[in-house]
């Protein structure tokens, strides 16, 4: 079946063996600001990539730039097989964009909101009318269908947020920090329908600088750092190859000479230390401390994660702040 | 390329959302009604120093007011475009298969009509309860009113295209509506101006607008008169075009009402 404007009802799927999405020498400044400096990705149909970074890391630049958002000054960007940077408007149609800011019409009604979005994609009405039942169904909106947007919660509205990028089965969704602000509730449901989505055969790109997220997932990773694309891979090869184990002390003042042992970092008044057995690392500084244990101001060990793999390719500790 | 069917749903989301907040269109129907009830005394007595004696007052402040008025739409029009960053819904929209063309068009189309539509009001108004009298063709009335409220909503495009901030445009808005209201003829009749202004005039679209409504209201003339009026209405809408396609950007962040 064919919709108005000649593209196929329901999911359009890249070819066999075309990827969902490729990137490639994705370059983007802002001024003298580098935002992206060479960025290359492909994510295949079905699959979730986890885009991680600290904020101003250039995740939303490169987002922005795959849905035709923004212009690239160099670089390549394909939607299933179609150049975005050459013929957006065909690629929009194979895109869905839940962007970083909650954008709904206040004072239209969750359905209205919904209908006009769809309505642009070129589903009939009666797709429309479906559509809308089943994505406020995944999203815990039915009820809330006749309300207006203005008398939604927060959490509320970000779901409506979301529904609204998922309306045209979009072969590629690309949803931007879509916890941001979210209720415990909002967050579970978003996080199982990012799971539903690529079950269904969709590419989910989830920019996020929450680690857990991507870790509950199971997701693909691509940590994104000062704009350029520091490691890639599952979050389990990840956390294998580059995950270390470490023990971290703060100290109320200057880190003590004995705790300056051989391969820590001391950053401040903090140092770590990797050790593969980090209790028992911790079991033989303490007491070599001595006196000047009282300084300490906490003791933390640092299991193999994602944030460990971050502290090992880039080498500072994950922030949700950009580095200056 | 536009799709008449997109172009549609952005038309019905467009009045939706105008019948959610209907006060400005109510503003721009009732204002000028109520504006023209208090000032045609003093219009009678202007129209009677510059050589219209038998004139009631209506032939000059039904249109004037009708055009001042209808000046607010240039402001409605920017905002029809700011609040969508206000509302953080731009980018979703420019990521949607919606065209740059029919997301202005779709802008447009309801400013312009609420254009129409206000005049049809007030000169309905003007007839019935001023005693309004045409001397001339009124249907000749039809395209010199169709070509000024086009070229106001696409000076709010331009304007749009010009200011980063919806408090430039109102502004700018706010004051094309007193200084072109007033220099074009549209607040005090043309001929009691002083002289500079009866030489700048003629880049305001109130000037000529309000040129070809005299012509046929109280010159008793028909659509022959219309065509000056008409080509500097039509000129101005090119420039605004031309401003529009150089300056607005789509991927410019403009601030809303924050």
């Amino acid at each position: 079946m064919q919709d108005t404007y000649g593209h196929a009802q329901g999911r359009v799927a890249a070819g066999p063996g075309v990827p969902a999405l490729m990137v490639e020498g994705l370059e983007k400044s802002y001024g003298s600001t580098v935002a992206l400096a060479g960025v290359s990705l492909r994510v295949e149909p079905g699959t979730i990539l986890g885009l991680l970074g600290p904020n101003g890391a250039g995740k939303t630049s490169l987002v922005s730039i795959v849905a035709g958002l923004r212009g690239a000054d160099a670089g390549r960007v394909e939607v299933c097989g179609i150049d975005v940077l050459r013929t957006p408007q065909a690629a929009r149609r194979l895109i869905g964009i839940a962007p970083q800011e909650t954008g709904v019409y206040l004072s239209l009604s969750v359905r209205d909101n919904l209908r006009f979005f769809a309505g642009l994609t070129g589903l009939s009405r009666t797709q429309i009318a479906l559509r809308i039942d089943e994505v406020a169904d995944a999203l815990g909106l039915t009820a809330l269908l006749d309300r207006r947007a203005s008398q939604l919660s927060g959490g509320e509205r970000r779901r409506l947020h979301t529904a609204i990028a998922l309306l045209h089965r979009p072969a590629l969704v690309l949803l931007d920090e879509p916890t941001t602000g979210a209720d415990v509730v909002t967050r579970a449901q978003i996080l199982d329908l990012v799971r539903g989505l690529a079950d269904e055969g969709s590419a989910v790109v989830y920019s996020t600088h929450y680690l857990h997220e991507i870790e509950t997932l199971e997701a693909d990773v691509a940590f994104i750092d000062r704009g350029r694309i520091v490691a890639r891979g599952s979050a389990s090869e990840l956390v294998r190859e580059h995950g270390a184990s470490a023990l971290e002390l703060k100290f109320v003042g200057a880190v003590p000479a004995a705790a300056r042992v051989d391969g820590s970092v001391v950053d401040g008044t903090t140092v770590r230390i990797p050790a593969p057995d980090p209790a028992a690392a911790a079991a033989q500084l303490l007491p070599a401390l001595g006196a000047e244990a009282r300084s300490l101001s906490s003791i933390e060990i640092l299991r193999p994660n994602l944030e460990s793999v971050y502290l090992s390719v880039t080498g500072r500790r994950y922030t949700t702040r950009v580095d200056a | 390329m536009i799709s008449p069917r997109r172009l549609g749903v952005i038309l019905a989301h467009e009045l939706r959302l105008a019948r959610r907040d209907p006060l400005p269109v109510m503003v721009l129907l009732v204002f000028p009604i109520i504006t023209m009830a208090f000032l045609k005394p003093a219009f009678r007595a202007a129209l009677d120093q510059s050589g219209y004696p038998h004139a009631n007052g209506a032939e000059q402040v039904v249109p004037g007011q009708a055009v001042v008025e209808a000046f607010f739409v240039v402001s409605l029009t920017t905002f029809a475009f700011f609040s969508e960053f206000g509302w953080m819904t731009w980018d979703r929209l420019r990521a949607s298969p919606a065209t740059s063309l029919e997301i202005v068009l779709g802008k447009s189309i309801p400013r312009v009509a609420m254009v129409l539509a206000q005049f049809v009001v007030v000169f309905a108004f003007g007839a019935l309860v001023l005693d309004l009298h045409i001397a001339g063709s009124a249907v000749a009335l039809i395209p010199l009113v169709l070509a000024f409220s086009v070229s106001l909503v696409l000076l709010g495009v331009a304007v749009t295209a010009i200011c980063r901030t919806v408090q430039q445009a109102n502004a700018f808005a706010y004051v094309g509506l007193v200084l072109f209201g007033a220099i074009g003829g549209a607040l005090v009749p043309f001929n009691v101006l002083p002289r500079w202004a009866r030489t700048v005039a003629p880049i305001t679209p109130t000037y000529w607008a309000m040129r070809g409504f005299r012509s046929v209201i109280l010159g008793g003339q028909g659509l022959g008169a219309m065509a000056a009026p008409i080509a500097a209405l039509g000129a101005m809408s090119a420039v605004f075009v031309v401003i529009s396609l150089r300056r607005l950007r789509f991927d410019e962040a403009k601030t809303g009402w924050a």
